[in-house]
């Protein structure tokens, strides 16, 4: 257990990795939330709520794995209805969350019950109960604590809650100087937020959480994307990683009319994988869907040219700006 | 033999009419062009010439105001590599010739300057395009010049084309033999010998494709191939390994070296055959298997194959500036 993270006020860092400078949201930076280590903080600047729940539900996931405990505050969505979100997910496939809240394994509280117990927010005390928060589930016998939180309760105005951000600097400030047997997503809903307090809060967290790749074996990395829905393709398209190109295909935005794949990053594609590009518009159910193949490098243009696909109806080209 | 009264022995729209214009003047030559272009135009027909400028200035002398409506197109450019110039057929017929209606073409292809290569290929062309063009509204006269043509050309011609065009008569051609078996007589040739000295080797298997891909950019560069076009080179050369082996026999070797013809890359499945009936000479439906090697010829200037109780060899030429 660390020591007591009851202390100095610490100073701001700054020049944090994920503050690009900019304020604009990256297309995909950030750490993979399958490769959280305990002792992470990072945040999760969202707008989309399939990519909300992607990512959450693999935190879920992977704590049944590494045997952590979660505790998830809410805005003010009961547990049920938190459960109810993740559980109706694409991606939720096998994870009993009822059998984990069952076990104590998943706690949901609302901010109200988490932060404002004693009826106003104090940081001081909420840094405090998180050490007890983590004791007890050392106790229990988990070995670590995922935590996660919600934090469009900080703009609500409860009493203390201008003292957000200091919250969130002490927490950082833990993590970042003590060996914490604990890790947190702290989640930012973008349309809530403004930029420049957005890109305040983010500083105070090692960087933010990215989903999962979808594929990755060195030649070939898939990534989901959620704004538009679809698959960001990096690296080459050969024998060695069509297959799971035309896997990723079949899974990805089954529930969008249109599929977006990003190839800005893409450096050779082969005519198996041309074809899984152009024909993925044909999904399993044998729905047509949109497909819109944005920036591909001029070897795809090629392709598309001389096998005369580069007219297919449904596949659309989006040319990189000039 | 049959003597036609109409311009062709074969008769219906969407029947292939492939006639061979064999001249030894150029009086001959506009006695019969002339009438066959002057006849499509009197038809409606998309009608095209594609001749040396030196021909379409004499048809379009012997054409006057009936040359207006007629294409001419540059035979030094059309006639580029068998397989690009089958690519141009198509791209132009099917957008603009046919939905015009029927197409009637003249072509004078280019002979001279030709390797024995390019020769036999061009050969092999003629014949291609009986198959590849079957069921379409094309009228299709090539125009062989005696004088400059050598005789196994205008021998080849008359085993090509179904129909031969005399002095404005059609006849049935009594030497013309099935594509197919023009096309396994091309195949009979053996490959010219790799050269003793200067072959690159690296031999390939699943999920070694990417340093394939490497190799080739390297020894492509190292001989001299220019950078814009080391890509396409790549590219064809990834595809014929793909097939080795996902379809193949697993694992193959690539030789690559530079010689009188170009570039060759030659990449050998050690155990598996193909049957090459026009393989990669039809262009791809849409998401259709089976368009890699279409890719692949339109990706090179030339491509041979050999197939058979050894294993199969994938012969890729590419020209060097």
């Amino acid at each position: 257990m660390p020591s007591t993270p009851r202390g100095d006020d610490p100073p701001p860092p700054a020049g944090r990795p994920g503050d690009d400078g900019t304020g604009a949201p990256q297309a995909a930076p950030g750490r993979p939330v399958g490769e959280m280590r305990l002792g992470d903080h990072l945040c999760l600047s969202y707008d989309n709520a399939e990519e909300h729940r992607a990512i959450l539900t693999a935190y879920l996931r992977d704590a049944l794995r590494d045997d952590h405990k979660v505790i998830y505050v809410s805005d003010d969505a009961p547990p049920e209805e938190v459960l109810d979100r993740f559980r109706r997910g694409p991606d939720a496939g096998d994870l009993d969350l009822p059998a984990m809240m069952g076990e104590g394994r998943f706690v949901v509280r609302t901010a109200e019950e988490a932060y404002l117990a004693t009826g106003r927010f104090d940081p001081d005390e909420i840094v405090g109960l998180f050490a007890t928060e983590i004791e007890l589930a050392m106790l229990q016998g988990y070995r670590g604590l995922r935590m996660t939180c919600e934090k469009t309760f900080s703009l609500r105005g409860w009493p203390g809650s201008d003292r957000f951000t200091e919250f969130e600097r002490k927490i950082d400030h833990i993590f970042r100087t003590a060996p914490v047997p604990a890790m947190a997503i702290c989640q930012y809903d973008r349309r809530w937020f403004g930029r420049d307090q957005l890109r305040e809060l983010e500083s105070y967290h090692a960087g933010r959480v990215r989903v999962d790749d979808r594929f990755d074996n060195g030649t070939l990395r898939i990534t989901p994307t959620f704004t538009p829905p679809g698959l960001a393709l990096a690296g080459a398209i050969d024998e060695s990683t069509c297959p799971a190109v035309e896997e990723a295909l079949r899974t990805a935005g089954v529930r969008s009319a249109h599929l977006c794949l990003d190839l800005s990053r893409l450096e050779f594609c082969d005519m198996a994988g041309l074809r899984a590009l152009v024909g993925a518009g044909r999904t399993p159910g044998g729905m047509e869907r949109q497909v819109i193949l944005r920036e591909p490098p001029e070897q795809l243009a090629l392709m598309m040219r001389i096998t005369g696909w580069d007219a297919l109806p449904g596949v659309y080209v989006e040319e990189a700006p000039r | 033999m049959t003597r036609a009264t109409t311009t062709s022995t074969r008769t219906g729209r969407d029947v292939l009419v492939h006639q061979a214009l064999v001249y030894g003047s150029d009086e001959e030559m506009a006695g019969s062009a002339v009438p066959f272009l002057r006849e499509g135009v009197r038809a409606g027909d998309a009608v095209v010439a594609i001749t040396s400028p030196r021909t379409a200035g004499a048809l379009r002398d012997g054409l006057g105001a009936a040359a207006d409506p007629v294409e001419f197109l540059d035979s030094g450019a059309w006639f580029a590599a068998p397989v690009q110039t089958l690519a141009a057929y198509h791209e132009h017929a099917s957008r603009d010739w046919w939905p015009r209606g029927r197409l009637r073409l003249l072509a004078e292809p280019v002979w001279t300057g030709r390797s024995a290569l390019e020769i036999r290929e061009w050969k092999r062309h003629e014949a291609v395009l009986n198959v590849v063009f079957a069921g379409t509204p094309s009228v299709l006269c090539c125009a062989y010049d005696r004088r400059e043509v050598p005789a196994d050309v205008v021998e080849a011609a008359f085993r090509t084309h179904p129909e031969h065009l005399s002095g404005g008569v059609v006849e049935a051609s009594p030497a013309y033999v099935d594509p197919a078996d023009f096309y396994a007589e091309c195949n009979a040739a053996p490959l010219a010998p790799a050269p003793e000295t200067g072959v690159a080797e690296h031999r390939f298997t699943g999920g070694g494709l990417a340093a394939l891909r490497d190799f080739v950019t390297a020894e492509a560069a190292r001989r001299g191939l220019p950078q814009d076009r080391i890509l396409p080179l790549v590219m064809a050369v990834n595809e014929v390994a793909t097939n080795i082996v996902r379809h193949g026999g697993g694992s193959g070797v690539l030789r690559v070296w530079a010689g009188g013809e170009g570039l060759v890359c030659d990449l050998t499945d050690p155990d598996r055959a193909l049957v090459d009936r026009f393989l990669g000479h039809r262009p791809p439906r849409p998401l259709q298997q089976g368009a890699g090697m279409w890719a692949v010829r339109r990706l090179c200037h030339i491509v041979e194959i050999r197939s058979g109780a050894h294993g199969t060899v994938i012969r890729l030429h590419t020209r060097l500036p």
